[in-house]
């Protein structure tokens, strides 16, 4: 009895500790959502309340005129979206022929995958940018300032990343269901393409949204490699509520949520596949 | 994000090493066709920016230069000289701190997310009431754009934000009211969110990692007199080890090479973070093309590419036994 009701008031600690910490670790996004329901002047008085008699829904009306933000909401949609798709599919295929064959190169393959995740950023971004230059100048094709350049240099990044994502996600499938599929009379291909991609909609889901939200964070090269408002994305755009004599508070954190939330929805609709695929190959090493 | 080491398939007996690979080469043909589009992007934009990125470090890069770059004066190893020895070169100006602060923030928060990840992994696999909805919320921060932490962050450590409000107002830990962005506190105030924002990612991982473990080892060690700790210090961690052993790779590579956070937590890395506040990667970005020094910025990437290449290299012989096991 006195064990039981030992046992019972330490799970309970346990789990009160466990909600704190949630609270804790929730509040910061509570409160961006808060304050952006406050007048500029009453956030630069610093709230302290957290009772909010007048919700100044206006903020989200205002944030889209103020640095016509539309604008760069369209473009991270379509930067991050075509992103996904190509990068995605690259890593669809590529990982699935790593995790199946053992040809001539795949070792050397891997490795350079792996090391491509060592090398800072910045390394590219000076050559890039210098390339994206000599391409318009030598054969007047712009490249800075484009939805493709962008496109481009971000399919690139997140491949490599995305084809370990996938290969582990695939190891994990059983090999047997392509081999009693070629008995049965198909090609390798159309064992993959209709035995096994089915089967790995999971960990394509996973390595989409992965993508995606790396995309979406992305600032370094899209800062660099953009300098008109009509291909630049969030990040680069979000910085305008940041003036040089006053900030708009409001307005910030009224952006902030606009693009957070989305990306929020979007990952709890999809989360089961999300982990499921993510923790695929993660917890075997 | 599984670092699997497949074994080779057992090559029979053959007549001439050349004829076995011709015939592996012949036999894979559709795993080749599979891997054809990653490899010219790949070719593309990895390797010929790498080989670019390699060469520029050895040229002499300004805005006079830059029209024809490939054509800039050849100076050898002058970039790394002078950005090893000479004080006056740009790129080099406050990279001491950069340096520093580097390494202070990624440890910290390699360590802060691996702790805070699987304490958090431990307490989240009990069974307890509301727990799909706690799991759901906890994985909130992982979603937030790494640009709107900095922006966030960077509001709420204001002086007169609700930080500070709650340390002095609520909790009166300090007399005054302290300066978050400013002096020596800012490694704070950026290592913080960044471990916020990372722990979230590593709790999913432990999690499962955790829910591979069987059930019943735990009942033969509880059985045999084992208290939760030495359950814990002699199963738990090393069956987790592998799964540590990869994230914990991933995890420095993320935090030294980190931008985001620093960049708009401090007008968008156009400004100086301060001494405290200035990573690597704000640093070279903001002096390079301040001083339009690519070949100084390429020569610093390359030895920053060559000292995690050894952090990797320590990593490997710490982990070797675990990763081969696998």
């Amino acid at each position: 009895m006195s064990t039981h009701r030992k046992r019972s008031v330490s799970s309970f600690m346990l789990t009160s500790l466990t909600w704190v910490i949630v609270i804790l670790t929730i509040f910061p996004i509570l409160w961006m959502i808060f304050t952006s329901l406050h007048s500029n002047d009453q956030i630069l008085n610093g709230i302290t309340t957290f009772s909010l008699p007048k919700p100044q829904w206006v903020n989200y009306i205002n944030m889209w005129d103020t640095v016509n933000f539309a604008v760069y909401f369209r473009n991270s949609l379509l930067i991050c979206g075509a992103t996904t798709l190509l990068a995605g599919s690259f890593a669809v295929l590529a990982g699935y022929a790593l995790a199946r064959f053992d040809f001539p190169g795949s070792k050397l393959f891997s490795m350079s995958i792996i090391s491509t995740q060592l090398i800072p950023g910045i390394m590219f971004l000076f050559p890039i940018y210098l390339m994206f230059l000599w391409i318009k100048n030598t054969f007047g094709l712009p490249m800075i300032n484009t939805y493709w350049g962008m496109i481009l240099v971000y399919t690139a990044f997140y491949t490599p990343i995305s084809i370990w994502i996938m290969r582990s996600f695939f190891v994990s499938i059983p090999r047997d269901l392509e081999e009693s599929a070629t008995i049965d009379g198909c090609s390798k291909f159309q064992a993959f393409y209709k035995i096994i991609l089915p089967l790995s909609l999971p960990g394509i889901i996973a390595t989409g949204i992965f993508i995606f939200l790396t995309a979406w964070d992305e600032l370094l090269f899209a800062w660099v490699l953009t300098t008109s408002s009509d291909v630049q994305t969030i990040p680069v755009g979000i910085r305008l509520f940041v003036g040089q004599y006053n900030t708009r508070y409001d307005l910030l954190m009224a952006a902030s949520t606009v693009v957070t939330v989305p990306v929020m929805v979007i990952f709890f609709m999809t989360q089961k596949y999300f982990i499921s695929g993510m923790t695929a190959g993660a917890v075997k090493g | 994000m599984g670092l699997h080491t497949e074994k080779n398939l057992p090559v029979k007996a053959a007549p001439s090493k050349s004829a076995v690979w011709r015939k592996r080469v012949r036999d894979n043909k559709f795993a080749y066709m599979l891997m054809v589009p990653t490899i010219i992007f790949m070719l593309l934009v990895h390797l010929l920016p790498m080989i670019q990125g390699f060469w520029m470090s050895f040229l002499k890069l300004n805005q006079f230069t830059l029209g024809k770059y490939l054509k800039a004066p050849f100076v050898g190893m002058d970039n790394y000289i002078g950005l090893l020895f000479n004080s006056d070169n740009p790129v080099r100006q406050g990279l001491n701190f950069a340096i520093r602060n580097t390494v202070i923030y990624s440890v910290i928060v390699t360590i802060g997310v691996m702790i805070m990840g699987l304490m958090m992994a431990l307490l989240m696999n009990r069974d307890f009431p509301g727990r799909s909805i706690a799991r759901t919320a906890m994985l909130l921060p992982w979603v937030v754009p790494s640009y709107v932490v900095g922006v966030l962050w960077g509001f709420m450590w204001q002086q007169n934000g609700i930080i500070n409000y709650f340390l002095v107002d609520v909790l009166h830990l300090f007399d005054e009211k302290p300066f978050w962005l400013l002096g020596p506190n800012t490694i704070w105030a950026i290592i913080i969110p960044t471990i916020w924002r990372g722990w979230p990612f590593l709790m999913v991982i432990f999690l499962a990692g955790l829910q591979t473990i069987p059930e019943d080892i735990y009942e033969a060690a509880t059985i045999d007199g084992a208290g939760k700790l030495r359950q814990f210090w002699n199963m738990t961690l090393p069956m987790l080890k592998p799964v540590i052993a990869v994230q914990l790779l991933f995890q420095i590579i993320n935090n030294v090479y980190s931008y985001n956070i620093v960049s708009t937590m401090f007008g968008n890395g156009a400004g100086y973070p301060g001494e405290w506040g200035d990573l690597l990667m704000t640093a070279l970005t903001r002096q390079s093309f301040g001083y339009w020094s690519f070949g100084s910025g390429s020569a610093a990437s390359i030895m920053l590419m060559f000292a995690m290449l050894m952090v990797v290299g320590v990593w490997y012989r710490a982990f070797r036994s675990e990763l081969n096991a696998q």
